[in-house]
């Protein structure tokens, strides 16, 4: 299989302070693969430098056979994120949303109208396709968000926390969507939500202080810890104990 | 292509704000109506022609372009304080595109301003006896450009540097400034000394001055406070695209 995804020795600092520490793993195409850590990490930091938010202060990253420092402006049209916050136009309808992302991703106006449709159908978006985002429940906002974030037909899409705040059905809902995704395209997610990364995951990463200390499949990182769940090989990992 | 898409967004996104028609539509038209009937009430023998409506309207015009830059420092600065602007990073868009995309709405808006403001001062005009050139009014709206291009330098510049709360303060402050050292309210000629000579150094003074002399037809007087304005607006934007720039740059470090 190949890989949608590799980061050779990556590495960002922040004045002394090292976020990430030179993380070195491949995501193969097509894998749902979750990026686990206690806050500060390196999820997020990690995501913004592969998608071209943030620079490396060292190490090499590919993202969909391109490189993250000098082909930055190809890696940008196969990618995209969702990220922690809701990113939307407040004052734009649900459908306005979808189709401004479209047309600025390059798609004619048929183009778009017609992957808008598609998105108002997967994210079941249609009841309120004329409303104003900003009147939108959180729950809604946030599908709207990650159908903005697919109306590009990404071939890697990266989604910071797309579950965060939200209640337990619209977290259900959300992990539907994304587990229909799964195969289609490649899945970068970081969440804290443990049992959510054990349900969804074909292949898991945890960092710790900007360190990657493990990255395999679900079932091998609890072999591993000789543990029975997710939850408490995360908690063995990042309390130094393996 | 995608700087008109953007501008698209951005223009939805100011005219679907209720605030935007009280500042830009209502605001300019009520001072209008509150300036002639202050005019009213002003002796002939006080002889200050500052509240007629041959030098109101045009002031007024310059006055309505001051809220253009509120809107595009509170559109920006918006934006910059939401996740929306870091999906548009990670977009194929180019900095000249952001501000291309903030910069032609608040242009059209602008215009139209300025439109709807001289057609309420042909209207008082008509009542209180006073006929405006239609060729004077169309030269004035394009003399008032420049002005309009300064204040969105100063929104973008401004929102760009300071964050959501703070802009607008800085904003409301140059509104301040624009109407006093400008010379809407007052007449900066007569008054002279240093207070002139202050007013002057600034570009609002010219600005008001340039559509002053377009809408009375006195061509001959309005190259030098064009020309002044016309320098301080392109030196403004550009600075301000170019901090714009630079705030990306460094928001993605």
């Amino acid at each position: 299989m190949k890989n949608a995804i590799e980061l050779n020795q990556l590495q960002k600092k922040f004045g002394d302070k090292v976020a990430v520490k030179g993380s070195t793993f491949q995501v193969e195409e097509g894998i749902l693969f979750s990026l686990l850590g206690v806050n500060g990490a390196g999820k997020t930091t990690t995501i913004r430098m592969l998608t071209g938010l943030s620079k490396p202060t060292s190490g090499e990253a590919y993202v969909g056979g391109y490189n993250i420092k000098t082909e930055l402006d190809q890696v940008k049209k196969i990618c995209n994120v969702s990220t922690q916050e809701t990113a939307i136009a407040p004052n734009l309808t649900v459908e306005e949303n979808l189709l401004f992302v479209a047309q600025i991703y390059g798609f004619s106006t048929t183009e778009a109208k017609k992957r808008m449709e598609e998105v108002m159908k997967q994210f079941s978006l249609d009841e309120v396709r004329k409303s104003k985002a900003k009147t939108l429940s959180g729950g809604w906002q946030r599908r709207l968000s990650i159908g903005m974030a697919l109306i590009t037909n990404p071939k890697i899409l990266f989604l910071d926390e797309p579950t965060l705040g939200l209640d337990v059905l619209a977290r259900k809902q959300l992990w539907k969507i994304i587990s229909g995704l799964k195969g289609k395209i490649t899945i970068v997610l970081t969440t804290h939500y443990m049992e959510e990364a054990e349900a969804l995951s074909d292949k898991v990463a945890i960092m710790v202080d900007g360190e990657l200390k493990a990255c395999n499949t679900v079932d091998e990182i609890k072999a591993m810890t000789q543990k029975d769940s997710l939850e408490d090989a995360f908690i063995a990992i990042a309390e130094g104990e393996v | 292509m995608r700087g008109i898409v953007f501008a698209k967004r951005t223009l939805k996104e100011i005219v679907r704000d209720p605030l935007s028609y009280i500042f830009c539509v209502g605001f300019p038209i009520v001072m209008l109506i509150i300036m002639t009937i202050v005019n009213e009430s002003i002796p002939a023998q006080a002889a200050i022609e500052i509240f007629q409506i041959q030098n109101l309207a045009p002031g007024i015009a310059c006055f309505g372009l001051t809220f253009i830059m509120l809107f595009t420092c509170l559109q920006v600065s918006k934006d910059r304080s939401t996740a929306f602007l870091i999906r548009l990073y990670v977009s194929p868009m180019k900095p000249g595109e952001f501000v291309a995309g903030y910069t032609y709405p608040v242009i059209l808006i602008a215009v139209l301003q300025s439109v709807i403001t001289f057609i309420a001062a042909m209207i008082i005009g008509q009542i209180k006896g006073y006929h405006f050139e239609i060729q004077n009014i169309l030269l004035c709206m394009v003399v008032l450009l420049p002005s309009a291009l300064l204040f969105i330098g100063f929104g973008l510049f401004f929102a760009t540097l300071l964050n959501e709360k703070a802009a607008p303060g800085i904003c409301s402050i140059i509104i301040s400034a624009a109407c006093m050292i400008g010379g809407i309210w007052m007449d900066v000629d007569s008054i002279g000394g240093t207070l002139e000579k202050i007013c002057k150094v600034f570009p609002f003074y010219h600005g008001v001055a340039a559509a002053r002399f377009a809408i009375r037809g006195e061509y001959s007087k309005l190259g030098q406070p064009l020309l002044i304005i016309l320098v301080y607006a392109v030196v403004i934007y550009l600075l301000a695209t170019f901090v714009f720039r630079k705030k990306m740059q460094s928001d993605v470090r």
